[in-house]
């Protein structure tokens, strides 16, 4: 396999500025932000914030099957998952807990958790001597959900909560089970797509029942980039699974590739929508 | 190497749960854009009405407008975007691109799709709030978008012009968002927001260049109402 390694960096390197680039943006908005909260001061839910809290969480719970009357008997969801899903949900809102805050710390939550996984993947002995192009797209996506894990932190913190920086209790049992698994590229593969899974699904939700106006901004412009990594990692599993290890590199040899490389990175179709068993409730990653 | 269904065939993840579950969401948008559309009506009419329900009136009133603009507008991009595609994919099937790669044939066959059903969504929220369904693209992006594609000459080119379209309108919607006042219209675009950042890393990567440039996507390049 031929890789362009001094192209690969300047790529790299390209992307780094950009993304230098983006970062100034994103810290420039988010000075803004303690004084936001200043005005605000400590948050406390409004009547109209509780009902619609209280309105997704009825949502969450027909979702999974979990509705009134329903949370005791019966379950969609198996084992220990299922459990601590209808713990969380039947569980009344706190009166002095925000949405908005919860959605953001479940947020940081699962941006902690995929930076442990990526960190944990560029360990195995497949990965960090595998594909440098691979290599190179989980330190650099490893980095980005670092960003990602601060912007909401920080936003976190100027809506006056406490910021988390732990990993999701529900999808880290997840991680747990499946490490022992992971024996080569396309199982790290499939895993970290998962993850970015979860946290596109969990956005999409949440961007909806977001008040606050910069949360929406800030989740909105992560999204995008989580979306991305999915779209790369369904390619890169599609080309693992179809024997074509060699055509992952940049400079890309476009010819080569096989038609369905070229829908392959669109597992939703026209549309990106959150399943049932990929979206993290707000309760789930919120500090306690 | 890949089989052919090793990867969803364009338009027939609309047939799986997930999608479907995406349905749901249009016409959720859908009615309750037509909800505020009645309430707008209302507003108009109900002089009966005390202080806070006119406010209430007026307020969801001027939220429903400024809704119904962003489905117009984003509409009019869609129909820009599928003009576009089309062009391409006629161009390539007429040969004036010169070889077109497998992938990327399937590439423009399944985006064009894609942006057909935001389409399609779209006119629907619009249609059901008692507005007229959009069939133009987008007047200010037309005249730049025809003169950069009369300059194409390859599928490099082609390339290159549909990564500058995706990233307009992906960069359109996530201004948008939080200007929406209807949470399923708000889904709905972040919805289509998100595949077409999708489209742009694969076309990055046809490209050569690295997927995922940005830590956070960006909204220079987003156009107003």
């Amino acid at each position: 396999m031929r890789v362009d390694e001094r192209g690969l960096r300047e790529l790299i390197t390209e992307s780094q500025d950009l993304q230098s680039d983006a970062l100034a943006g994103a810290r420039a908005g988010l000075v803004d932000l303690a004084d936001l909260r200043h005005e605000r001061g400590p948050q406390r839910p409004e009547p109209e914030q509780m009902e619609r809290f209280n309105a997704g969480r009825r949502q969450l719970l027909q979702r999974l099957g979990l509705g009134a009357g329903a949370v005791a008997g019966r379950s969609v969801l198996v084992g220990s998952f299922g459990a601590a899903v209808t713990a969380i949900l039947a569980k009344p809102a706190a009166a002095d807990t925000a949405l908005d805050v919860q959605q953001l710390q479940t947020a940081s939550s699962l941006e902690k958790l995929a930076i442990s996984a990526y960190a944990a993947a560029l360990g195995l002995d497949f990965i960090k001597n595998g594909n440098p192009v691979i290599v190179k797209f989980a330190q650099t996506t490893m980095m980005q959900h670092d960003e990602h894990k601060k912007a909401f932190q920080a936003q976190t913190t100027a809506l006056g909560g406490k910021a988390q920086d732990t990993p999701n209790p529900i999808f880290l049992k997840v991680v747990t089970a499946a490490t022992p698994g992971l024996k080569a590229p396309l199982d790290v593969v499939k895993l970290a797509a998962s993850l970015e899974e979860v946290a596109a699904d969990t956005y999409l939700v949440d961007i909806s029942m977001f008040e606050d106006t910069k949360s929406i901004e800030i989740m909105g412009s992560v999204i995008g980039v989580e979306v991305q990594h999915l779209a790369i990692l369904k390619a890169v599993q599609a080309l693992l699974e179809g024997g074509g290890e060699a055509l992952i590199k940049i400079p890309t040899d476009v010819a080569a590739l096989p038609a369905a490389a070229g829908s392959a990175g669109f597992p939703d179709g026209a549309f990106l929508t959150a399943s049932d068993e990929t979206v993290a409730p707000p309760e789930s990653g919120a500090v306690k | 190497m890949i089989d052919a269904t090793d990867a969803p065939p364009a338009g027939q993840g609309g047939l799986s749960r997930r999608h479907l579950l995406g349905g749901g969401t249009m016409a959720g948008a859908a009615l309750l854009l037509a909800a505020c559309g009645s309430d707008s009506e209302d507003s108009s009419t109900d002089t009966t009405a005390g202080d806070d329900d006119e406010t209430t009136s007026t307020t969801k009133a001027q939220a429903a407008a400024g809704d119904a603009k962003v489905a117009e507008l984003a509409a009019g991009l869609e129909v820009l975007a599928v003009g576009t595609y089309k062009a391409a994919l006629d161009a390539a099937t007429g040969g004036k691109l010169g070889a077109v790669p497998p992938a990327v044939a399937t590439y423009v066959k399944t985006a064009m799709g894609h942006h057909q059903e935001a389409l399609d969504a779209w006119n629907e929220v619009i249609t059901a709030a008692g507005g007229t369904e959009v069939t133009t693209p987008n007047a200010t992006l037309k005249p730049t978008v025809d003169a950069a594609f009369a300059k194409v000459k390859d599928v490099t080119g082609a390339a290159e012009l549909a990564l500058l379209l995706e990233q307009i309108a992906a960069q359109t919607y996530l201004a948008a968002l939080p200007k929406i006042q209807d949470a399923e219209a708000r889904k709905l675009a972040t919805s289509i927001q998100t595949v077409d950042q999708q489209h742009q890393a694969i076309l990055l990567f046809t490209l050569g260049k690295y997927p995922v440039p940005d830590v956070f996507q960006k909204t220079d390049k987003a156009v107003t109402a």
